[in-house]
C-alpha cells in the first residue's frame, strides 16, 4: 500500500501534473462557452517544446542555463514530500511542510536570478511582482501551516493528514479558517485570477509568465512542467488537508481523484467569474487572510481543545 | 596542567605577539601568521571544550581579580570567532598589501581579535567590562586609521556615542549581578526578588542589545559597518555583534535564570522588529556594504527570535524545546557569522577592482570574477535561507521552534509565537527578494560601468578566503545536526538528541539535509544532461525590438518598486519629480526618491534635538570664568552644609 502511494507520489506527480492545468483550461473554456483545448493539451505542448532548440540570449551566464534545471529539480524533490492518500514511504527526505516551503522559495530565487541574468525588462517585472507577493503569501502560508499543525502537534505532513481526516475537524472553526487561508495561497502559487492571469503575456498583467519569456525549447518545457508540478503539489495538499476524505487507502485515493477534479473546477470557476485584481490590492487580500488565520488560531487556543 | 590548557595558552601568547608584531618590527605576513595561528589554537581549544572536553581555567566569580576560563558556551563563540577570523586574516594579507598605514591596521585587527576572545573567556566583572570597552574601541580606531574625512569622524562619533549610552546597561547589569553574587552562584539572584531581576534583565537587553544591533537600538550599525576595512567589517558583522549576544545569553540563561516569561516576550518582539525592519531597510539600500549591514540586523533578529522562544519554552516547563530553540539560535549565530563574513570579504574585493559598491554601477561580475563571484552567489543563497545551504537549516529550526510555541503554549503566548512565525516567514521571503536583487545587480547581466566591465579577479588570498567560507556554508548546510546535541547541552537541563547529519526533531517532519543536498545536486545534474546543450545562434534579450542598452537596464529601485508601493504606509518613501518645460515642451525630467530611515527621523532626531537644546541651556551657566566656577562651588557647599544642618542628609 505504502509502495503504491510512493509510486503515485512520484510517477503521478511527474506524469499527471500537466493534466491539472489542462483540466482547468478545458473546464474554463466550457464555462465560457468555447470548445477549448482538450485536457491533454499541456502534454502536446511539452512534446513540441522538447523537440526544439534552446534560446541563447546574450549576455547570460551559467545562472540562466542552470535555472530551469534547479527549478525542476526543486519541484521534483518537493513531490517526494507530499504524501498521497495519507501515506508516504520512508523516503530519506522526510515529509516536513516547512522544507516544502523552502523548496518553493529556491525555485523562485533561481527564476528571479535568471531574469536578472537576461536583463530583460519583462522578466524582471514578473519576478519583482512575484517576489513582492511572495512576502505576503509566505507569511499567510506559514500561518495556515500553524493552523493545520495544531490538531496534529507536528509539521509532518503524514501526521497532519491523519489528523485532518474523519469528520470531527469540520466542527472546528480553525479548520475553516485554515482552508480559507490556504485557498489564497493556492491562487497565488498556481498563478490564477484574481491574483495572476496565466493566459496572458501582456506586460501589464503578467507575474509568473514573465520570467519564462526568455526561455525556449527544453528549458521552457522544464519550466512549464514545474508550473504544472506546483499545481499538483498545492492542489494535492489542499485536497488532503482541507477536503473530506475517509476510509481505507483505496477510498482515500478515490476521494483524492474526485477532490482534484473539483478543485480544478473551482479554479476554473474563479478564473471565469473574477477579473484580475490590481496587483497592489493583492497584499491587502493576503493580509485579510492572515487576520482570518489569527482569528482561527485564537479560537483554537482559547477553546482549549488541547 | 593538561595538554588543552597548554594549547590555549600558546594560542593567547601567539595572538598577543601577533598583535604587537608591527611594533616589534615583524613584517605583515608574519604578523598575520602569528595572529592566525593564535586564534586558530584558541578556536580549536574552544571547539574541543564544546564537544565534551573538561572546561579550562577558572569559573565565574564576583570579586575584581582577573580570571579567565573556557566553558562550552565560551568555546562555541571562540570556535565561531576562529572560523571567521582565519579567512579574514588570510584575506587581509592581500587586502592590506600596499595599503596606507597597513601596520597600524594589522595591530588593530589583532587587538580587536584579542578583545573578542577576551570578552568570551573573561570570568570576572572587571575584565569582562575592560574587554567589552576595548572591543568597542578597536574597530573605531581601525575606521579612523583607514579614512580620516569628516564623514568617517562623524560615523565614529555616532558609533561611540550610541554604543556607550547603550553600553551603560552592560555596566549596570554586570555590576549589579556581581554585587548580588550572581556571577558565581546564579541561584542567589532569586532571593533578591523579581524587581532586582527585572532591572538586571532590562539593563542587559538594552546594553547588549545596542551592541548586537537589535532594533530600535541599532542606529550605529548601518553607519559603522560599511566604512570599516572589509576584513574588520567581516569581524564586526560576523562576530562582534554575536559576542554581544553572548553577553545577553549569559545573563538571560545563566546569571538571571530562570528568565521571566515577559522577558521572553520582549526578546521575541525585539527580534521580530529587527528581523522585519532590518531586511526591509536592507532591501531599499543602494550601497552593497550598507545593505549587508542592515541584513546583519535582520539576522540578529532571527537569533533573538530563537532565544525568545527558548525563554518562553523554559518558563512553560518544556525543557526539550527550550534546548532546541536555544540550539537554533546558536546555529544561526554560527551560520550568519560564516556567510556574512563571506559577503563582506567579497564586497571588499569588488570595491577594490570596481571602485564603487553602488549597486546600480556594478553588474556582470560573475563572468569577470568567477571565484569570488561564485562564492558570493553561494553566500547570497545561504543568507536568503534557501535549501540546501546552512541558512536554511538554522532558519528551519527557528521556524519550527516558533511554530511549536504556537502549538504547545497558553493562548497569549501561542498567538505571539504564531505572529513571530509568520513574521519570520515574511522575513525569509524578503531576504530572497533582497539577495536576488544583490546577485542580479552585482553578478549577473551586462556590466553597467566601464570599471565593472574591466574588473579583474582578486589576488589568490582574497580568492581563497571566500571560497573556503562558501565551502563552510555548504558543509554546515549538509550536516547541521552534528552540532545540535552539543549546542542543546549548553543550557542546563537540555533534551537529548542523537548526533546525525540531518535535523531529526520530534514534532516535525525532520530536515534530512544531506539527502536534500544530494537530491538537488543529482536531479539538477540529471536534468542538465537530459536537456542537452543544443542552442540556437546567440540572440539579444527581448526588449520590444530595440537593443537592450544601459538606459533600459533595471535598477535597484525599479526592482523593489512594487514592494515599496505595497508598503508605502509603513516605509513612507519620499519622491520628487522635477520637470523642466520651455515653451510647452518638456526639456528634461528629473526623478529623485529616497526612503528615510524612520528610526532616525522619528526616534533619534527628537532625542538629539532635545539633547542639543539641553546643552544650550546648560551653556548659559558655563561662562568660562574661574571666579564663576568658584562661586558655584561655594554655593553648592553652602547648600550641602545647610542640608546637613537641617538633617535632610547625612
Amino acid at each position: 500500500m505504502t509502495a503504491l502511494a510512493g509510486a503515485i507520489q512520484i510517477a503521478g506527480g511527474l506524469a499527471l501534473a500537466p493534466l491539472l492545468p489542462g483540466t482547468v483550461q478545458a473546464i474554463k473554456a466550457r464555462l465560457q462557452g468555447r470548445r477549448g483545448p482538450s485536457p491533454l493539451q499541456p502534454y502536446r505542448e511539452l512534446r513540441r517544446l522538447w523537440g526544439k532548440t534552446l534560446a541563447d540570449p546574450q549576455p547570460t551566464t551559467i545562472v540562466y542555463r542552470l535555472a530551469p534545471c534547479v527549478v525542476a529539480a526543486a519541484m521534483a524533490l518537493a513531490l517526494f514530500l507530499v504524501p498521497i492518500a495519507g501515506l508516504s514511504p520512508a523516503w530519506p527526505l522526510g515529509n516536513d511542510v516547512v522544507v516544502l516551503v523552502g523548496l518553493l522559495a529556491l525555485a523562485r530565487f533561481a527564476l528571479a536570478a535568471a531574469s536578472w541574468d537576461t536583463g530583460s525588462g519583462f522578466a524582471l517585472m514578473g519576478s519583482s511582482r512575484d517576489l513582492t507577493l511572495s512576502v505576503f503569501a509566505e507569511a499567510l502560508l506559514l500561518l495556515a501551516i500553524v493552523l493545520v499543525a495544531l490538531p496534529a502537534g507536528s509539521t509532518d505532513l503524514v501526521a497532519i493528514e491523519a489528523a485532518a481526516g474523519g469528520s470531527s475537524v469540520w466542527s472546528e472553526p480553525v479548520h475553516w479558517c485554515a482552508a480559507a487561508a490556504f485557498a489564497l495561497v493556492v491562487l497565488f502559487e498556481t498563478g490564477r485570477q484574481p491574483i495572476d492571469n496565466p493566459d496572458t503575456h501582456l506586460e501589464l498583467t503578467m507575474i509568473h509568465e514573465g520570467p519564462l519569456l526568455e526561455y525556449a525549447g527544453r528549458d521552457l518545457a522544464l519550466l512549464e512542467w514545474s508550473a504544472a508540478a506546483r499545481h499538483w503539489i498545492v492542489l494535492v495538499l489542499a485536497a488532503e488537508l482541507f477536503l473530506p476524505h475517509w476510509g481505507g487507502f483505496g477510498a482515500q485515493l478515490g476521494c483524492l481523484a474526485v477532490a482534484l477534479v473539483l478543485l480544478c473546477a473551482a479554479l476554473a470557476l474563479s478564473e471565469t467569474a473574477q477579473a484580475k485584481m490590481r496587483i497592489l490590492r493583492a497584499p491587502a487580500l493576503f493580509a485579510g487572510g492572515c487576520l482570518l488565520a489569527l482569528v482561527g488560531l485564537a479560537s483554537w487556543l482559547v477553546g482549549g481543545a488541547t | 596542567m593538561s595538554g588543552l590548557d597548554w594549547l590555549v595558552e600558546l594560542g593567547i601568547v601567539l595572538l598577543a605577539t601577533g598583535t604587537v608584531g608591527p611594533l616589534i618590527g615583524l613584517n605583515g605576513g608574519r604578523t598575520l601568521a602569528l595572529q592566525a595561528l593564535g586564534i586558530g589554537l584558541l578556536g580549536l581549544g574552544g571547539a574541543l571544550v564544546l564537544f565534551g572536553a573538561a572546561p579550562i581555567g577558572a569559573g565565574f566569580h564576583d570579586n575584581l581579580s582577573p580570571a579567565f576560563g573556557i566553558d562550552g558556551l565560551s568555546g562555541f563563540f571562540l570556535a565561531t570567532l576562529a572560523i571567521v577570523a582565519l579567512p579574514a586574516l588570510l584575506y587581509a594579507h592581500d587586502y592590506l598589501a600596499g595599503a596606507n598605514r597597513a601596520p597600524a591596521l594589522l595591530a588593530l585587527s589583532g587587538l580587536f581579535l584579542l578583545s573578542l576572545a577576551g570578552f568570551v573567556t573573561a570570568r570576572d566583572p572587571s575584565t569582562l567590562l575592560a574587554w567589552w570597552e576595548l572591543m568597542t574601541l578597536a574597530p573605531a580606531a581601525a575606521i579612523l586609521v583607514r579614512s580620516t574625512g569628516p564623514a568617517a569622524r562623524h560615523t565614529v562619533f555616532v558609533y561611540l556615542a550610541v554604543t556607550h549610552l547603550g553600553g551603560a546597561g552592560v555596566w549596570i547589569s554586570l555590576l549589579a549581578l556581581a554585587h548580588y553574587g550572581a556571577l558565581s552562584d546564579p541561584g542567589s539572584l532569586v532571593a533578591q526578588g523579581a524587581a532586582v531581576q527585572a532591572l538586571i534583565v532590562i539593563a542587559a537587553i538594552v546594553g547588549f542589545g545596542t551592541k548586537a544591533g537589535l532594533m530600535p537600538l541599532h542606529s550605529w550599525l548601518p553607519r559603522a559597518h560599511p566604512v570599516a576595512p572589509s576584513h574588520v567589517s567581516a569581524l564586526m558583522s560576523g562576530v562582534m555583534i554575536k559576542v554581544a549576544l553572548y553577553g545577553l545569553i549569559r545573563v538571560l540563561f545563566e546569571w538571571a535564570a530562570p528568565a521571566p516569561l515577559w522577558s521572553g516576550l520582549v526578546v521575541l518582539a525585539l527580534g521580530l522588529l529587527s528581523a522585519l525592519g532590518g531586511i526591509l531597510y536592507a532591501l531599499v539600500q543602494h550601497d552593497l556594504k550598507r545593505l549587508l549591514a542592515f541584513s546583519s540586523i535582520e539576522n540578529v533578529g532571527i537569533v533573538a527570535l530563537g532565544l525568545g522562544a527558548s525563554i518562553l519554552f523554559a518558563s512553560e516547563g518544556d525543557s526539550t524545546w527550550a534546548a532546541i530553540a536555544f540550539a537554533a539560535a546558536l546555529l544561526h549565530v554560527l551560520n550568519h557569522a560564516v556567510f556574512k563574513a563571506l559577503l563582506f570579504l567579497v564586497a571588499g574585493a569588488f570595491e577594490r577592482t570596481v571602485g564603487s559598491l553602488e549597486l546600480d554601477r556594478v553588474g556582470g561580475l560573475l563572468r569577470r570574477m568567477p571565484w569570488t563571484g561564485g562564492a558570493f552567489l553561494v553566500g547570497s543563497m545561504a543568507i536568503a535561507g534557501l535549501p540546501p545551504l546552512n541558512g536554511f537549516a538554522s532558519e528551519w529550526l527557528t521556524l519550527q521552534a516558533l511554530i511549536h510555541v504556537a502549538i504547545d503554549s497558553t493562548p497569549g503566548v501561542g498567538l505571539a509565537g504564531a505572529l513571530a512565525a509568520a513574521g519570520l516567514a515574511a522575513t525569509a521571503a524578503l531576504a530572497v527578494f533582497c539577495f536576488v536583487k544583490v546577485v542580479g545587480l552585482v553578478l549577473l547581466g551586462a556590466p553597467r560601468t566601464s570599471a565593472a566591465a574591466e574588473a579583474v579577479e582578486a589576488p589568490a588570498a582574497m580568492r581563497f578566503a571566500p571560497v573556503f567560507l562558501a565551502a563552510c556554508c555548504v558543509a554546515l548546510g549538509a550536516a547541521p545536526g552534528l552540532l545540535l546535541p552539543a549546542l542543546m547541552g549548553l543550557v542546563a537541563p537540555g533534551g537529548e538528541l542523537s548526533a546525525q547529519p540531518g535535523l531529526a526533531v520530534p514534532g516535525t517532519g525532520s530536515l534530512p539535509s544531506p539527502w536534500l543536498l544530494a537530491g538537488l545536486l543529482a536531479l539538477s545534474a540529471l536534468l542538465w544532461r537530459l536537456r542537452g546543450a543544443r542552442r540556437s545562434a546567440p540572440i539579444p534579450a527581448w526588449a520590444c525590438g530595440q537593443p537592450l542598452d544601459s538606459r533600459l537596464e533595471w535598477s535597484s529601485a525599479g526592482f523593489t518598486k512594487p514592494l515599496r508601493l505595497a508598503l508605502e504606509s509603513v516605509m513612507r518613501p519620499r519622491r520628487e519629480i522635477t520637470v523642466l518645460r520651455e515653451r510647452g515642451l518638456v526639456q528634461s525630467a528629473r526623478y529623485r526618491s529616497e526612503i528615510p530611515h524612520l528610526f532616525d527621523t522619528a526616534l533619534y532626531a527628537p532625542v538629539q534635538r532635545g539633547a542639543l537644546k539641553g546643552a544650550r541651556i546648560a551653556r548659559r551657566i558655563q561662562s568660562g570664568s574661574v571666579r564663576a566656577y568658584a562661586a558655584y562651588l561655594l554655593a553648592l557647599m553652602l547648600v550641602l552644609l545647610a542640608l546637613v544642618r537641617t538633617g535632610a542628609i547625612g
